[in-house]
């Protein structure tokens, strides 16, 4: 069995898990893969952007993020998830944004 | 210790908006979410009105016999009391369309639990007749 | 002074009241509201560029008869430059913004009036009234009055959404009010921060205290202000974590409100943008913050688009993605990448309007939003067709479209800031979302049509046919002759650096 039937094999697997969704098809399918790979991707260059703090950090990072890629895939399905219309977890990302931006902006930008 | 007026109502402020994040957050029953999230806004508008509070200050009001330069030194700060006046007014209808959508869904489902009617299950839908007549 | 800019912003919301009253009166409302919105566009072409003073005068340096007979104190300190007024500008950008909402807003105001059966005064009100809060938005220089606006254009959002009638409309309002409810309270207290250690809330008053001294721009407090007002900005704007919320706005609200919807929040984001990188210019973290969430906001919504099956929801996502390249035309920083930005938010405005209403006639044939219910529509309306994969080359960026020159300003002010890795990613990512718009396309207009499905046997308004074509020239126009866009908006970046 070749890699991509492997994939594919897994995409279906968690979506049929998830029953809201409807039959799971090929345009599903493919186009889950399609935003997996987008997502890794780009991901990937975000991280090399780290070289303007520091070169190591930058190893270290995209070390890390292509450990995570071998060892979460497929992420897209699960990110789906997460994103999902729910107040209760819309309330809790807006609410943990605002944690994250006041901590970088009080406490990150005094000691820089 | 009699504490700072001024400090101690930073403080509720800091205390009022903390409350209603914790209360946006955890508290299920959408009335008394909106009553958290008004305590937002209500401790934004304390904090606004106690930047303008100046110890032992008059009121802003130019009366004669006054030099502008002690005015200047003793009257308070106007500009805050004039932001938080429309500020509330703003929450005021806010809150208003909040509570009537809160109205129109709890006829619709029959309960005021976000889990249940805005949670992740309680509006997948398609749309099904748009257009016809608004 | 200058009587018309004050217009800009008072013949909308005039014009919204009368409606309002004319509620029933069908053909009154029509009349009304179209004539108003030809109006709208031609306003801020005749309108002389400066500054008007609402409730106030001009500041005293410009005013010698009125600072005569006041003491020295004042007139020799820093209170002499201030504005003691809601000051609005109007200058080139400005100019073109408003003409570009006011051509959204009228197109869009056209299709509603013909593809609803019964026009609604309420409807035509809510749509004005925003139209009337965003121009304030654009126009103002002070920091409070833009948060009114901002509250202000929140409700009338979930109002526009609420009139729509389509399925779990009114569950998305309310959590569009209740995430409002967390936020815009924060981006006044961002405010009242600003206002504390400035003692202002004029724009050009706070900036000229943090260059001249007189503030400490370390100051915890100031920096503070800046997190909360940024955090404000995402809200509005629909960045991540807003992008879910911001999506599903757009997908239950009417075509032609998303149209106008997708027009407020591009605008929204480029004005509370530029005061974010004008005040706090000293503070680069702010820009690197700006770029990143960006970057989070193209990668996540244009996936999550590619995820989808309700077309809605996919222009949604796409649209909230297409919002990224704005953000990063701002942060970058230098006077190319900010023109090219402020030239992809006028396209970006132009093309997802053109693709909600180009997608809206689908809803009008078939009543179905969900791709695998629907097929075969191209052998329908193969007029319309063409139309909807023109506005999805538009917006993947092919030339002679118009985000052509924007994504390309983009990528060559990337490459020249020295960050050639954000103009990989906007390649890359431009693909994707032509990719995710192609998916949709074959999938409604190329596959055979489903025995299910059940096509409306009604012409689609020649009004929608209309403002659909007049969306292709305005593309093929700002395509060819870019600099007609950004001879105006480089003025404005080029005063911000």
């Amino acid at each position: 069995m070749s890699l991509y039937d492997v994939i594919i094999n897994k995409i279906k697997q968690i979506q049929d898990s998830d029953k809201e969704g409807g039959p799971v098809t090929n345009i599903t399918a493919s186009s889950t893969l399609a935003a997996e790979i987008t997502l890794l991707s780009s991901i990937l260059v975000v991280v090399i952007m780290l070289r303007y703090y520091s070169n190591a950090l930058m190893v270290i990072a995209v070390l890390l993020v292509i450990g995570i890629i071998v060892f979460a895939m497929p992420i897209m399905p699960k990110l789906k998830k997460e994103q999902n219309d729910s107040l209760n977890s819309m309330i809790f990302y807006a609410i943990l944004i605002l944690g994250i931006i006041t901590t970088l902006f009080y406490w990150g930008s005094l000691n820089v | 210790m009699i504490i700072d007026p001024q400090l101690g109502s930073f403080f509720t402020a800091g205390a009022l908006i903390i409350i209603g994040l914790f209360a946006a957050l955890f508290i299920d029953n959408l009335i008394k979410k909106v009553i958290g999230l008004l305590f937002i806004a209500d401790g934004v508008n304390l904090f606004i009105v106690t930047m303008g509070y100046k110890a032992g200050g008059i009121v802003y009001v130019f009366l004669p016999g006054m030099t502008v330069d002690w005015f200047a030194q003793n009257a308070s700060y106007p500009l805050p009391f004039a932001l938080v006046l429309t500020s509330i007014v703003i929450g005021a209808s806010t809150l208003a369309v909040m509570l009537s959508l809160i109205i129109i869904l709890y006829k619709k489902h029959g309960s005021i639990k976000a889990s249940k009617i805005l949670g992740e299950k309680g509006n997948q839908t398609q749309s099904k007749t748009p257009g016809d007549k608004i | 002074m200058n009587p018309l800019i004050p217009l800009m912003v008072i013949i909308p919301i005039a014009c919204a009241l009368i409606l309002n009253l004319f509620h029933t009166k069908d053909r009154t409302v029509k009349i009304i509201a179209i004539i108003i919105a030809i109006i709208l566009p031609s306003i801020p072409l005749f309108t002389n560029y400066g500054y008007h003073y609402f409730g106030g005068y001009a500041p005293l340096i410009e005013n010698p008869a009125l600072a005569q007979g006041l003491p020295v104190s004042i007139t020799a300190s820093a209170l002499n430059v201030f504005h003691p007024a809601i000051t609005y500008y109007f200058g080139s950008a400005q100019q073109i913004f408003m003409v570009v909402l006011g051509i959204i807003a009228f197109l869009a105001i056209l299709t509603s009036l013909s593809e609803t059966r019964k026009p609604s005064g309420v409807y035509a009100f809510l749509m004005f009234m925003g139209v009337a809060s965003m121009s304030a938005i654009i126009l103002t220089d002070d920091i409070f009055n833009l948060y009114v606006f901002f509250e202000i254009i929140a409700v009338t959002q979930v109002g526009i959404v609420v009139a729509s009638k389509v399925k779990g409309n009114m569950e998305t309002a309310l959590k569009y009010m209740i995430i409002g409810s967390i936020a815009s309270p924060l981006l006044l207290l961002g405010v009242a921060l600003l206002l504390g250690v400035t003692g202002n809330v004029n724009i050009t008053d706070i900036i000229y205290s943090i260059k001249t001294g007189l503030v400490n721009p370390q100051s915890p407090v100031l920096l503070m202000a800046c997190g909360l007002i940024i955090f404000g900005w995402l809200y509005a704007a629909g960045l991540p974590p807003f992008h879910t919320i911001k999506s599903e706005i757009y997908s239950r609200a009417l075509p032609h409100g998303a149209a106008l919807l997708q027009a407020f929040s591009v605008f929204t984001l480029v004005a509370i943008g530029l005061i974010i990188i004008k005040i706090f210019a000293f503070f680069p973290f702010a820009n690197v913050f700006i770029v990143g969430i960006s970057v989070i906001a193209m990668i996540l919504s244009i996936t999550m688009a590619l995820m989808q099956t309700d077309f809605k929801r996919i222009i949604g996502f796409l649209a909230v993605g297409e919002l990224g390249y704005i953000g990063i035309g701002l942060g970058l920083g230098t006077a190319a990448s900010i023109t090219a930005g402020l030239f992809q938010a006028i396209n970006e405005a132009i093309i997802t309007a053109f693709l909600f209403i180009g997608f809206g006639t689908i809803l009008y044939k078939t009543r179905e939003s969900d791709i695998r219910k629907l097929g075969g529509i191209m052998v329908e309306m193969p007029k319309v067709t063409l139309l909807v994969l023109l506005s999805g080359l538009a917006m993947a960026g092919v030339p002679p479209l118009n985000a052509f020159q924007s994504k390309l300003m983009l990528i060559q002010s990337s490459l020249s800031a020295g960050v050639p890795e954000l103009g990989i990613i906007m390649i890359l990512l431009s693909i994707v979302t032509f990719m995710t718009f192609m998916k949709a396309f074959y999938a409604i207009y190329m596959r055979p049509k489903p025995s299910t499905l059940k096509i409306i046997d009604s012409n689609i308004p020649k009004a929608t046919i209309f403002s659909l074509v007049v969306f292709l020239i305005l593309c093929i126009i700002l395509g060819l002759f870019p600099q007609i866009a950004t001879s105006y908006l480089q003025p404005l970046a080029n005063s911000l650096i």
